[in-house]
């Protein structure tokens, strides 16, 4: 579910906050994986491991974008692989509602990104950060992060 | 046509096809809903687009009908319903709140005006008794939603955040709403709304029950209609059902059967492909 | 079969006076279902009213009689405490005569009910030692704006407000104290009017003001004045409407004539071309509106506060027409009716003095007995009588002195020192604890009654179950205590007969009837049974004897207690919305209290950086008077060198630290400045 064209322009040096929920049982094995295997991928990445991505409400998302994350990533087992059966069908459908709705309430709808990496995905592991990191670069801060006084 | 409403209130009654029914009475020159079991106070029995019959009692957290099921349940209801008040019903019954069995619903259908002041896309109920069949008003005709969607990202959010640093918290968006009967709503916990707090945060207070609107808003109104501080909460709600019924042919208080598409499999309720992406 | 009732109602928190229906099912409360078709609330209600079924249940209620005995409560029967109290009253009236005696009526209670312990106080014990709460909020008001006007009350309706082209709000969170009235500011903002707030701390209302005045607590005169002198010297005053309608003129101009907004910025911390342009936006409306509230009444210069605000109202001919007006917000649902009552030491019902005679023959042929022509003692001189022991016994009825009043260890040593003390209440409150008998009272939902909004609109509340426990309705024990001490009179059957007797007594009440008000609210005044009620006053005339309005030369005078080296910070008090006044009821309401469990001390980040402090770290805060731990909340709503306290919780009260020092006319006192000294704790 890829968000909509970001146009790459070079954001001077911005470096984004990205917090990524990942599925212990795929993503987060797979990003083990890229680790061990010396992959290299943007250090921007916040991980938290969760035990399916359908244990990933919308209010996380929401809660990560306004607390300082200039995007949100949900990675869980491909369709079919989830361990608990629906947990990922689940998750489409929230994040598909989800980007919607930050659309009318003025929250851009590309810092969220949701994607299937399974635990052997390394390279589409790091591929997708590496990608979702350069996206979040072009896109600059997160207007709507708290500003603390 | 009230007259015709009381007149077969009385036949339901008489003839103990139920044993009350649920309604709006006049009282205190005002109009409140009443349980009428005796015919002759059938006189005092009115309409009124201003007031639902199928609520949320607050602070109980359930709904009028399951409580009055709940306190008597063997009794057989009549219920005086407008087409929102037929889709709480149906979306609670789905959602085991209330026993449709024991309910006879006598559909009102509502006038042209009282759909445009609702701004109600379906002003009637599914099996109409009394009144006639009035064009609902489509989402394209409201003025609120057309302005939102002219605005850029930018000032969608600067619109946002002025509206809602109106919100004084009451919750009555929540409190008027069928559909929020939680026992433990989101909005009081600390973890995503700090207690306390004034206005609260933007945007997560009205962003949950934005969301957790999406498989349940039967467009009854009630929510912005109760809000002292006039946020035009409804705009993002009938955005929002319009998008599950885009991506998922779903649509809240339509069908007993139907199940939300967010307890389905993506094989039961698919995403429609073309509806992926947002534009932006 | 099952009994579903709806059961129409007035809330009984603020003063806006919302409507809705206690929802009951067999007797219990099961929820609140706001009604569509009230005037102000049209269907919303705030948090409070949406909450309001909840308390009334709350296990604490109290259900039967108290006495103390060797320090404890026991309970007893009500034949007893009756007998006791009527006994007891009785013999201290005989020993030590009737002005040993004292009476608190409540602003909580009904207009029936205060009206009953008026007439107690002054024809069973013989005394006019009746006060309540008003005193602590709104006396200047009564005073203030009697000299001003000649009436006490708000001038216009809430709902005018919304057509408005311009607001001034000064000492009022209006947003947050009464929502409902907040409401009608946010729409007139939305139809382009100009607010302006002035307060020294950024209350949610100022998100949408045009103009933020933030000046330092104390010094409201000299901002009226730096005003009225703008609007004087750019010739921008009504100079008709001051012609024909008022007096006073001269010496007004010839006062304010020093206060320059150069002068005034030095005095109030605002600069001055703020002040200049927040005087030419209300000079310059068609219809400017002024809202206060305890901002600017809570102080020593309470009544030239109040006469401060007439003043600027009249000279540019904002008083007498729609959407204008002086318009206090009263805090108590039923405050402005226990005044209407009379629960007051210097005036029955309607505002008529106890020291004029026609007014009292009055009284005293339709309650057939002599009344005391001597005006009787305020609450704070209660509690200093109370000290010096020239005052023996007090009966107080739902209200809560223990919290809510100045400098409370000078409150508990009164209480204390009293031979007897009876208090009648829902809950076994901080002032209940003192009492040596406590009468089950019941709440708003358990009887019938009247109470008066602060726009003057007289409403009913209507009985939605039977008393819980062996609670009694106010105005029934009244009624048995005066029978007991032999009183021929207090025959009521119903609040409804009550209502009667007001009516009759009462001029501005004299239309008003239970049966007319079935019909929806009457504000008053409303002479005659026809009469529709009266939106706004003075509308050709003003109320003062000579129809005239009168405008006054006022000086600005500093606070009684201003900050020096040993407490360095000016302290001001105030309420949050999720709470009420002593919070008996709130802090028992789940979602109340959830929202805000306790107490804190708002703290600018540049003091609580210089003392080390952080965010909800545990603090100490002492005055003179008193010290207490609380919470800090730093954050920068509040400027530097002031510190903010709610005062609604008993653990952390800020009225421990208050200045009972009170203006001179309307004895209210100065709960909006004193000096504390904010330490951390180690
Ligand atoms: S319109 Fe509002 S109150 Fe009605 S169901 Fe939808 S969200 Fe709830
Ligand atoms: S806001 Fe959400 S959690 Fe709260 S009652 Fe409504 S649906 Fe339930
Ligand atoms: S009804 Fe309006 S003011 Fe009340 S909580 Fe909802 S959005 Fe906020
Ligand atoms: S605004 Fe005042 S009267 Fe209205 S519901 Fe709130 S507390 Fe009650
Ligand atoms: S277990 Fe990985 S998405 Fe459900």
């Amino acid at each position: 579910m890829k968000g909509g064209k970001i146009d790459q322009v070079s954001n001077n040096g911005f470096e984004p906050k990205i917090v990524g929920f990942l599925c212990n049982w795929c993503s987060y094995a797979g990003a083990d994986l890229a680790g061990t295997a010396r992959l290299k991928y943007p250090a921007n990445l916040r991980v938290i491991r969760v035990m399916c991505s359908g244990r990933v409400s919308p209010e996380f998302v929401v809660k990560a974008l306004r607390a300082g994350a200039d995007g949100v990533m949900v990675l869980g087992c491909h369709i079919g692989d989830c361990h608990y059966q629906a947990g990922n069908h689940r998750a489409a459908k929230r994040i598909a509602i989800l980007r919607r709705l930050l659309n009318y309430m003025g929250i851009d709808p590309r810092r969220v990104r949701l994607e299937w990496v399974s635990a052997s995905e390394a390279q589409r592991f790091t591929k997708i950060v590496k990608e979702f990191t350069d996206d979040m670069k072009a896109l600059g801060p997160n207007p709507m992060k708290k500003v603390k006084v | 046509m009230i007259g015709k409403v009381r007149e077969l209130a009385k036949e339901w009654l008489t003839t103990k096809k139920v044993d009350a029914i649920f309604g709006l009475r006049k009282q205190n020159n005002d109009v409140a809903p009443y349980l009428f079991t005796d015919v002759k106070e059938l006189k005092d029995l009115v309409l009124s687009i201003d007031n639902r019959i199928c609520f949320t009692v607050r602070p109980s957290k359930q709904n009028i009908v399951h409580l009055i099921q709940k306190n008597s349940p063997d009794m057989k209801i009549g219920i005086i319903a407008r087409g929102c008040d037929e889709r709480a019903l149906i979306e609670l019954a789905k959602r085991f709140q209330i026993d449709l069995e024991k309910i006879e619903i006598l559909g009102v259908a509502c006038t042209n005006k009282d759909a445009e002041e609702c701004l109600c896309p379906i002003p009637y109920p599914k099996t109409i008794i009394i009144g006639e069949k009035a064009e609902g008003v489509s989402l394209d005709k409201i003025k609120n939603v057309e302005s939102l969607l002219g605005k850029t990202l930018e000032e969608k959010a600067a619109f946002w955040k002025e509206q809602l640093s109106k919100c004084i918290k009451c919750y009555g968006c929540r409190n008027v709403c069928p559909m929020c009967i939680c026992k433990e709503c989101k909005l009081e916990e600390d973890l995503w709304v700090k207690s306390g707090e004034l206005p609260p945060d933007f945007p997560m207070y009205h962003f949950i029950r934005f969301y957790h609107m999406a498989d349940r808003c039967i467009e009854c109104g009630q929510c912005e209609k109760a809000c002292p501080a006039g946020i035009p909460l409804l705009t993002i709600s009938k955005l929002v059902r319009k998008d599950v019924k885009e991506l998922f042919d779903y649509e809240a208080g339509k069908d007993v059967e139907q199940e939300s598409p967010l307890v389905t499999t993506l094989d039961e309720t698919p995403l429609k492909e073309e509806a992926k992406d947002v534009a932006v | 079969m099952l009994q579903y009732k709806n059961v129409l109602t007035t809330c009984p928190y603020c003063g806006a006076g919302c409507n809705y229906y206690l929802q009951v099912f067999d007797n219990q409360i099961v929820g609140v279902l706001p009604s569509k078709t009230h005037p102000v609330s049209q269907g919303k209600l705030c948090i409070k009213g949406w909450n309001a079924g909840d308390f009334v249940n709350h296990a604490d209620r109290l259900t039967k009689p108290l006495m103390k005995k060797d320090g404890k409560f026991v309970e007893i029967s009500w034949d007893e405490a009756l007998k006791t109290v009527a006994g007891k009253l009785t013999e201290y009236k005989e020993k030590f005569g009737p002005d040993s005696l004292a009476t608190l009526s409540s602003a909580k209670c009904t207009n029936e009910e205060n009206f009953l312990m008026m007439k107690f106080a002054r024809a069973v014990l013989g005394t006019n030692n009746v006060d309540h709460c008003a005193r602590l909020c709104h006396a200047s008001t009564v005073v203030g704006l009697v000299q001003s006007f000649g009436s006490g009350a708000m001038t216009n309706s809430i709902v005018e407000l919304e057509d408005a082209d311009c607001i001034f709000i000064i000492g009022s969170n209006t947003l947050e104290q009464h929502p409902l009235v907040g409401r009608y500011i946010q729409r007139a903002k939305e139809k382009g009017a100009k607010i302006i707030v002035a307060d020294p701390r950024i209350i949610t209302l100022v998100q949408i003001a045009d103009y933020h005045l933030r000046h330092r607590p104390g010094t409201d005169v000299a901002l009226f004045n730096g005003m009225m002198n703008v609007i004087i010297s750019e010739g921008l005053e009504d100079k008709q409407f001051i012609k024909e309608r008022t007096e006073g003129i001269e010496d007004l101009t010839e006062t304010v004539k020093k206060y320059t907004p150069e002068y005034v910025a030095k005095i109030t911390g605002v600069p001055a071309e703020l002040i200049v342009e927040a005087a030419r936006t209300y000079a310059k409306a068609e219809r400017a509106a002024i809202v206060y509230s305890m901002g600017i009444t809570q102080h020593t210069t309470g009544v030239d506060n109040v006469k401060s605000s007439g003043n600027l109202a009249m000279l540019t001919g904002n008083v007498g027409k729609a959407s204008t007006g002086v318009n206090p917000l009263r805090g108590q649902n039923n405050v402005q009716g226990a005044c209407d009552m009379g629960a007051l030491p210097n005036v029955y019902s309607g505002y008529q003095n106890v020291t004029d005679e026609k007014a009292r023959a009055k009284f005293e042929e339709a309650w057939k007995t002599k009344l005391p022509d001597k005006v009787g003692l305020t609450i704070i001189e209660m509690m200093d009588n109370a000290v010096k022991g020239n005052l023996k016994a007090m009966y107080i009825m739902g209200e809560n002195p223990m919290v809510s009043d100045p400098d409370i260890n000078h409150v508990k040593e009164a209480l204390e020192n009293l031979e007897f003390l009876v208090v009648q209440d829902i809950f076994l409150t901080e002032t209940a604890q003192l009492a040596d008998i406590v009468l089950p009272a019941t709440t708003y939902a358990e009887k019938d009654g009247t109470f008066t909004s602060t726009e003057r609109l007289v409403q009913l509340i209507r009985t939605a179950i039977e008393p819980i426990g062996e609670s009694r309705p106010d105005w029934k024990i009244i009624s048995d205590l005066a029978k007991l001490m032999g009183s021929i009179d207090f025959k009521y059957n119903s609040p409804s007969e009550i209502m009667d007797e007001i009516a009759a007594l009462t001029p501005s009440y004299h239309g008003i009837s239970n049966a007319r008000l079935e019909e929806g609210g009457l504000a008053w005044p409303c002479p005659t049974s026809e009469h529709p009620g009266t939106p706004f006053l003075h509308k050709e005339k003003f109320t003062r004897p000579n129809g005239k309005g009168q405008l006054f030369g006022i000086e600005f005078k500093e606070a009684a207690e201003l900050p020096d080296k040993e407490y360095p910070f000016l302290l001001t008090t105030g309420r949050v919305t999720f709470h009420f006044h002593t919070g008996t009821m709130t802090r028992r309401t789940a979602l109340l209290d959830r929202e805000v469990p306790t107490g804190f001390v708002e703290i600018n980040p540049a003091d609580a950086e210089k003392l080390g402090i952080r965010d909800e770290e545990l603090v100490s805060v002492q005055s003179r008077r008193g010290k207490i731990e609380i919470k800090a909340m730093v954050t920068d709503r509040i400027p530097e060198n002031i510190v903010f306290i709610p005062f609604h919780f008993a653990e952390c009260a800020a009225n421990l630290l208050t200045n009972s020092a009170y203006d001179p006319v309307a004895k209210i006192p100065e709960f909006k400045v004193c000096a504390v000294k904010v330490e951390k704790i180690k």
